[in-house]
């Protein structure tokens, strides 16, 4: 199943696509049209995998509907067929949550990408699945609004993907994920029926489909088009940046400042690894400590002003080293770009890493990591660690090189025993990437066969013949070759033809 | 148990709730859950109750993990004990929902009622991280979980939020929880008319104020808006907001208090059928033309609304005769003014005039479907209503 990198796709695969029925092909070419429809080999070599590039399948066909209806053509169709389907939006995913099936066909909703309705006095944005992220922002900047999850790939993922994995971002921690802003969802349900989740007002009666749909990971529908609010830029914002000689000591502020109840709008922390990297890669000029500390507060001029004397406070008790404080729009948006370039300059310094993204209470931050720690030197590789410290949401990012017999392998044990210790913290394996086809095997270690069950039966409700997005989410017999690993380029980066970022 | 004789079980571990539920289940009894009561008469009226199951002997706080902002509670402890414990740490669990003195977690959850807070915090889905559920066939299953950020898995508890206990029984729940206020102020302004208040509510709206509550009134066309921070914040915004509204009035302390729980309560109290209703908040002065018209060619002796202006949701209570009654509702439904409009209070006659819910026909097929799941034979809270 696992493929060597920049070998064209074996024969079988080919023989999977031919075999698909003719008939079936020529109906869903008939919904989705002449150039809606892939199935050369080198197309398909694009959609064979996301961003968890280690994991790939080539599906039998791609279909890129331009319209709602044509997603539902397309999904009645399979129904009708018994074909398994995997909706995917920008391949930004890190879990393997549009990881093609074989013999199955990948729904792309690239070409649903047009923004809807700018509702500003209503204060909300009506979007097709493909509109990034970003785009929203774009859109209502001008009157002085902003969409607020915002995950690292902001820029390029797609809204109908942050539905999928319940997206957060940094500053998730006062203002929620993606499922705190999403008002209403038209989806295509797995039998083809067109239901809207949530409505135009609030309030809508029964249970709440929509907070179940939101980070459901493409398993009981398809969005078609999507409603978010839309937030009053603050008043005020304040970044600071400060260094310690101890990852305890920016720990113990993190604490104290909840503690304060002052509740941040970001609070992010990275390693000395992860600081070498960010100012190899983009210069953010941080300073050369063992622990940098973020901290933002935003919201009313008098409040910010109050509770940010505190958070300088704290720090210097705790021996900050430095406290950088972002004295222009220009100079914090150089302190978010050496955190959020963090993960891309891992290359910087390891030929390769693998990148997981498990949950700890912040309490039990400190002692999580100096496990982590020891196990860096248990095991040889490199841990670089950047995490989301307000909410506890780690992303060790494991360091190896692939050409060394046994490495990649290592990374993967040593991945597995990171998110076992926030399982035995009380946490949880994932916090915004999603368990996709990459985590399903690690299920069983944060819930019950009762829990796995009952999620199960929710899941047969929606879909009773199991054909949207199977193989995600829970744990099924592993096929050959379908082990959790590490970072791997794209076949279309190794061809040279795109950058990671 | 035994069918035919309606009997009131209290079991006290979560356990003991399951296998309750599981010899229900094998009966067919119809079980109705119950925490305070205080909301028993929501929903469409029971055609059977062979026994009824009480959450009130899991009462417990689990957790208070004041270091991670978050807490485990038991479904039958109540709101008021909860907020009472939490804050011994300076923190609440921000939900103002109705009754909210007697109301249980597991019921406010189980209904996603909410109050004035919202504004700021949400329903209690937007609070909840995690629930543990039994289900009619006796499994205890947990989802979600302790941490405030997690993906993992399906998130069963936001799908409990508003099932009014038709789908499983809420046995605990986790919350992520907010740091209490160390000072309040609250603002109330009069408008003239429909159109003057929803021009505050518009300059509120486009403004960089940040309140915690903001709530209309009508027909008294007030707006109250309260601020929640530090002290010198709170005033800096309660200033900012006087200035922005002209003649408006400053509370705090006992004054601001007492204002909140006659707000929260003034529906209740007074007399009629109470509908929840929403609105979209830029359509808020047409709205209150609809009411108006409502009142006008109903026949009712008087109507009241008060809700949070940014999110469009409220409380409508129709004073007056049943039939006059149910043409407003009818009325509203028709309205494009508004949507979702269901009804909460209502004397027997209303609701035999007129359903108690409100909603589009296309999501029934999967309610029904994951009532079968959940539910197979039917036993909780059979023809109450959503599902």
């Amino acid at each position: 199943m696992q493929r060597t990198l920049g070998v064209a796709p074996r024969t079988e695969d080919y023989n999977r696509a031919n075999l698909m029925d003719r008939a079936f092909l020529d109906e869903l070419r008939q919904v989705v049209g002449e150039h809606g429809l892939l199935q050369d080999p080198l197309e398909l070599l694009t959609y064979e995998c996301d961003a968890l590039p280690h994991l790939r399948e080539s599906p039998a066909a791609v279909v890129l509907p331009a319209s709602a209806s044509q997603v539902q053509g397309v999904v009645r169709l399979c129904a009708r067929h018994g074909v398994p389907f995997v909706p995917r939006g920008h391949g930004t995913g890190l879990s393997g949550g549009a990881l093609p099936v074989a013999g199955g066909v990948v729904i792309a909703l690239s070409r649903l990408n047009r923004v809807l309705d700018v509702d500003i006095p209503n204060q909300r944005v009506t979007v097709e699945p493909g509109v990034t992220n970003l785009e929203i922002t774009r859109q209502v900047a001008p009157f002085g609004f902003y969409y607020a999850p915002d995950p690292s790939s902001q820029q390029v993922c797609s809204i109908g993907g942050n539905v999928a994995e319940n997206s957060g971002g940094a500053h998730c921690l006062k203002y929620g994920f993606t499922v705190h802003h999403v008002l209403e969802v038209e989806a295509v349900l797995p039998d083809g029926e067109i239901v809207h989740f949530g409505s135009t007002f609030a309030d809508t009666p029964g249970p709440d489909l929509l907070g179940l749909l939101v980070g459901s990971e493409g398993t009981i529908a398809i969005a078609t088009r999507i409603t978010v609010r839309i937030l009053r830029r603050p008043e005020t914002v304040q970044t600071l940046l400060a260094a310690f000689a101890t990852i305890d000591a920016g720990g113990a502020v993190v604490s104290d400042i909840i503690a304060a109840g002052i509740i941040p709008a970001a609070v992010e922390m990275m390693d000395a690894l992860a600081i070498r990297a960010a100012e190899a890669a983009v210069h953010p000029n941080f300073p050369d400590a063992d622990t940098v500390l973020i901290v933002e507060l935003d919201g009313p001029a008098a409040e910010v002003t109050a509770l940010f004397d505190t958070v300088v406070d704290t720090c210097r008790r705790h021996g900050a080293t430095t406290i950088d404080v972002a004295q222009t729009d220009d100079h914090r948006a150089r302190i978010w770009r050496g955190r959020k370039a963090a993960f891309a300059a891992m290359g910087r310094v390891s030929p390769n890493y693998y990148v997981q993204d498990g949950v700890v209470p912040r309490t039990r931050l400190p002692e999580v990591l100096n496990r982590i720690r020891t196990l860096e030197q248990r095991s040889g590789l490199r841990i670089g660690n950047v995490f989301h410290a307000g909410d506890g949401n780690l992303h060790p990012l494991i360091c190896y090189d692939e050409r060394v017999p046994g490495d990649p392998e290592k990374a993967v044990q040593v991945a597995a025993e990171i998110l076992s210790y926030c399982i035995e913290a009380g946490g949880s394996l994932t916090g915004e990437h999603g368990i996709g086809a990459d985590k399903s095997s690690y299920m069983p270690t944060m819930f019950t066969e009762d829990d796995l069950a009952v999620m199960q039966r929710v899941r047969a409700a929606f879909d009773p013949k199991g054909l949207c997005n199977p193989g995600k989410v829970f744990p099924t017999p592993r096929l050959c070759g379908e082990v959790p690993g590490p970072h791997r380029a794209h076949p279309v980066e190794a061809a040279g033809l795109a950058e990671r970022w | 148990m035994v069918a035919g004789q309606e009997l009131k079980q209290v079991p006290d571990t979560p356990a003991e709730m399951a296998e309750m539920l599981r010899r229900a289940s094998e009966q067919k009894l119809s079980v109705v859950l119950r925490g305070a009561g205080t909301k028993l008469d929501w929903g469409r009226p029971s055609p059977r109750v062979d026994a009824t199951l009480s959450t009130r002997g899991l009462y417990r706080l689990i957790a208070h993990q004041h270091g991670d902002l978050t807490a485990t509670i038991e479904a039958g402890a109540s709101l008021r004990d909860v907020n009472v414990a939490l804050s011994l740490h300076g923190q609440w669990l921000p939900l103002d929902p109705s009754f909210a003195s007697e109301a249980t977690i597991g019921g406010i959850l189980a209904t996603n009622d909410s109050g004035p807070l919202r504004h700021r915090y949400g329903t209690p889905r937007d609070l909840v991280i995690g629930t543990e559920i039994a289900t009619a066939d006796g499994v205890l299953a947990k989802s979600g979980g302790q941490v405030v950020k997690n993906v993992a898995g399906y998130d069963l508890s936001k799908l409990l939020a508003g099932s009014f206990g038709s789908l499983a029984v809420i046995v605990n729940a986790t919350f992520k929880l907010s740091p209490l206020p160390a000072a309040s102020r609250t603002l109330v302004a009069a408008a003239r008319d429909a159109e003057e208040l929803a021009g505050f509510v518009r300059e509120v709206m486009a403004s960089q104020l940040e309140p915690i509550a903001f709530e209309i009134h009508v027909p008294s066309f007030a707006l109250m808006l309260r601020f929640a921070s530090v002290p010198a914040a709170v005033d800096a915004q309660a200033h900012a907001a006087a200035m922005m509204l002209g003649a408006t009035k400053i509370f705090q302390g006992d004054a601001e208090r007492a204002l909140w729980s006659q707000h929260n309560e003034r529906v209740w109290t007074g007399t009629g059928a109470v509908v929840r209703a929403s609105w979209l908040p830029a359509n808020v002065a047409a709205a209150i033309g609809e009411l108006k018209s409502c009142a006008a060619t109903s026949g009712v002796i008087e109507i009241e609304m008060l809700g949070r202006a940014t999110v469009g949701s409220g409380l409508v209570r129709i004073n007056g005769e049943a039939k006059a009654q149910a043409r407003v509702v009818e009325q509203l439904r028709r309205s494009a003014s508004f949507g979702n409009v269901v009804l909460r209070r209502g004397s027997p006659e209303l609701k035999s005039l007129v359903d108690v819910w409100d909603g589009s026909a296309e999501r029934q097929p999967l309610f029904a479907s994951l009532k079968r799941a959940l539910d197979p034979q039917g036993v909780l809270n059979p023809g109450r209503g959503p599902i």
